[in-house]
């Protein structure tokens, strides 16, 4: 089975819920063991690597405090980087949200006369739907990173942000490759599978004069901007196209050069599992007689200078879409990708989508944690999600009070119950010698809850409940104190 | 109607600098916090032997050789390679131009010349050895960036006295460079690879499949 027998949706505003959109990976064993087997290898390599980094702690803090440096001041430092670019050679356009970013692309595409495009993975494409509005209009868009073509001749959806494919295993890959390839007697041996994908593009890289691509980072003081990646398809796509359109998120700007020399040792640490990832280019405009000689830089919006505004939330934007977070999830490791409706999944996208929607979808997302802070102790940019997760799920409270549909809504009236109950000692201990009555009848021989009726059978459903011990805290404390002092133990 | 760019600039920064007015620090107040491990402690020979150890664990292979040997054991990496049409950048050394073998010399050579080369020689700026990353500024005795990237076999020249052990020694070393030597950087770290089909590492994918690099031991004396 290659196809996936659910077709992943990663759009926010028409994506079901997190608990409903886990369902099909949940109750599908192969992809469940392909998605742990990826994190465990990363996690593991990972794990090597920060260890013998003695200043591991000191690099994270100084890769916070640059992020949120440039962030600060990040109406200066763009238009910096906008100066130094354009001196270089380069043409910087500006992108209020994701439509505006697309008909720029578009107008360029239309002057280039371009029929295809080559492209290098970028989440911020992503993130504006670019693939499916440039093939409508006709562009034929050739992605480049394995992980991609992966995706794209399946007709998948990515479900990681470093690894898209990683829910996808070898022999599905195959299947694929020798289908969209039309490779008979492929074998599904990775090393097969990688120099099939080498052939299928290298005329592609020496003869589409187009390329698209993103940006890890920006570099305020030169206005170069630089691009990280493994298998050397960005420097195909960097360095043999006539033009190179790049998109890039206003975020993503660093102050300067030398601030690479902390980047760029947390980042392939954090993503791969790697001292250095195989290929870094930086480029600076455009340099003639090397690399494209037209160079455009988009620089989106899309929701980011709302979430600069807000003091708690304005840390989600130092990301550098590492993935350490949902590498370290534990509940992306059970969900996968897909589970999130959004092309950025596990913890940073549960904080980043919503707010990239406005909080006017993906509201389960907040609530898709258990906030445990493994993704806090792994962010080499330290961004606390657990904090924002919890202001975020205030934020969708607060909106959903206000709904009147809610009014009789099981949890808002089991809360406004529990308001109440606390608020009176006589009715809470009332209700709980009631509580502990009911749970008696349901309470099995070896002591334990098997199955509840109504809710309750939302937690039995998949886990048993201890039932009450014999005393209360409150009964054992009263007990103990008559007992005058005659300390246990 | 579409508003347009000048507006659409003005209207996306107006709305940045409204979203950090309230911001903590100007860029002048910041300090930041630099704690990190910026000078390596290796002796010069630990340093050497980390750089050839990283590079191997990348599956470069490395060669060591005196200064003077240099263009011989150019010769016979070229011979082992099994390889004849090798670029080389306009700026190559000429003694490092071995003879016997059919050279492209850089002077404005199409993308398909380069791609019918086998192979490629390069000097480069810099090693860091805590990383095993050859670091090319694309000056022109490291060529053009098309240069060391279509060609299957990288055959690059380090010299012992380029090599740093940490990357912020690297940076260092930018400082006393004019601004415009960074405009173009590559950081090369082993030859290029993917682990995207279940995370099993394989080298080779787009840019060159092979990486050799002949360690230059110009520091011997030290």
């Amino acid at each position: 089975m290659s196809q996936p027998a659910y077709h992943p949706v990663l759009d926010p505003a028409v994506a079901p819920p997190f608990p409903d959109a886990a369902l099909p990976v949940l109750r599908n064993p192969q992809l469940r063991k392909n998605v742990a087997h990826a994190i465990d290898v990363i996690q593991t390599k990972r794990g090597r690597l920060v260890e013998e980094k003695a200043d591991w702690q000191a690099l994270r803090t100084a890769a916070a405090a640059i992020r949120t440096q440039a962030l600060e001041n990040l109406g200066a430092y763009l238009e910096e980087f906008e100066a130094r670019c354009t001196a270089a050679g380069g043409v910087v356009h500006w992108a209020a949200d994701a439509e505006g970013a697309r008909r720029i692309i578009l107008e360029l595409l239309r002057e280039e006369n371009a029929s295809e495009v080559i492209k290098i993975k970028t989440m911020t494409a992503a993130e504006i739907q670019l693939n499916p509005h440039l093939e409508a209009a006709g562009v034929k868009v050739f992605e480049t990173d394995l992980a991609e073509i992966i995706l794209q001749l399946g007709g998948d959806e990515p479900s990681h942000i470093v690894v898209p494919a990683l829910h996808v295993n070898r022999s599905q890959v195959r299947e694929i490759f020798a289908r969209r390839m039309g490779i008979e007697n492929l074998s599904d041996d990775p090393q097969a599978l990688t120099a099939a994908a080498r052939s299928y593009l290298r005329q592609k890289f020496l003869s589409v004069p187009t390329a698209i691509g993103g940006a890890n980072f920006l570099i305020a003081e030169t206005g170069s901007v630089a691009v990280v990646e493994s298998e050397g398809n960005g420097r195909m796509c960097l360095t043999l196209p006539r033009t190179l359109i790049t998109l890039a998120g206003i975020e993503k700007v660093l102050p300067r050069y030398q601030d690479l020399e902390v980047m760029l040792q947390v980042l392939a640490r954090s993503a791969t599992g790697e001292r250095m990832n195989p290929y870094t280019s930086l480029w600076t405009g455009v340099t003639p007689g090397d690399g494209p000689q037209r160079f455009h830089i988009v620089l989106l919006d899309n929701g980011r200078s709302q979430i600069l505004a807000r003091q708690t939330e304005r840390q989600t934007l130092r990301c550098i879409r590492c993935a350490a977070c949902m590498n370290a999830c534990p509940v992306y490791r059970q969900t996968g990708g897909h589970a999130y409706g959004s092309i950025y999944p596990g913890p940073i996208g549960a904080i980043l989508t919503p707010q990239l929607m406005q909080m006017h979808h993906a509201q389960s997302l907040p609530y898709a944690s258990s906030l445990c802070g493994a993704c806090y102790e792994v962010c080499p940019v330290k961004i606390n999600i657990p904090e924002v997760l919890i202001e975020l799920r205030s934020q969708v409270t607060d909106q959903e009070r206000k709904q009147l549909r809610r009014i009789f809504d099981p949890m808002y009236l089991g809360l406004r119950v529990a308001n109440l109950l606390f608020s009176r000692a006589w009715l809470f201990h009332a209700a709980q010698r009631l509580g502990r009555m009911a749970l008696g009848w349901f309470t099995g021989k070896d002591g334990w809850i098997h199955s509840l009726p109504g809710a309750g059978e939302k937690w039995t459903q998949t886990r048993d409940l201890r039932g009450m011990p014999k005393q209360t805290f409150h009964a054992w404390w009263a007990a103990r104190r008559n007992a005058g002092g005659k300390e246990a133990r | 109607m579409n508003a347009p760019s000048s507006v659409i600039r003005r209207q996306v920064l107006d709305r940045v600098y409204a979203a950090t007015r309230n911001a903590a620090g100007s860029v002048e107040q910041t300090v930041l916090p630099r704690d990190y491990i910026r000078r390596g402690a290796l002796s010069a020979e630990s340093r050497i032997e980390l750089m050839i150890h990283r590079l191997r664990e990348y599956d470069a292979e490395v060669t060591e050789c005196a200064p003077e040997a240099l263009p011989a054991v150019i010769v016979e990496q070229l011979k082992k390679s099994g390889r004849s049409i090798f670029a080389a950048p306009a700026g190559l050394p000429a003694e490092w131009l071995a003879p016997g073998f059919a050279w492209k010399v850089d002077r404005n050579l199409t993308t398909r010349e380069i791609e019918e080369a086998d192979g490629v020689v390069t000097a480069c700026f810099c090693g860091v050895a805590d990383s095993g990353t050859i670091v090319l500024h694309h000056t022109a005795a490291e060529g053009r960036r098309v240069l060391s990237l279509l060609p299957d076999w990288h055959l690059c020249i380090l010299r012992a006295s380029q090599v740093v052990e940490t990357l912020p020694e690297y940076f260092s070393r930018c400082d006393q460079l004019p601004a415009l030597v960074t405009r173009l950087v590559t950081w090369i770290s082993g030859p290029s690879a993917t682990a995207d089909i279940e995370m099993t590492r394989i080298k080779g994918v787009h840019g060159p499949r092979f990486l050799h690099v002949i360690l230059v031991r110009d520091q011997g004396a030290e």
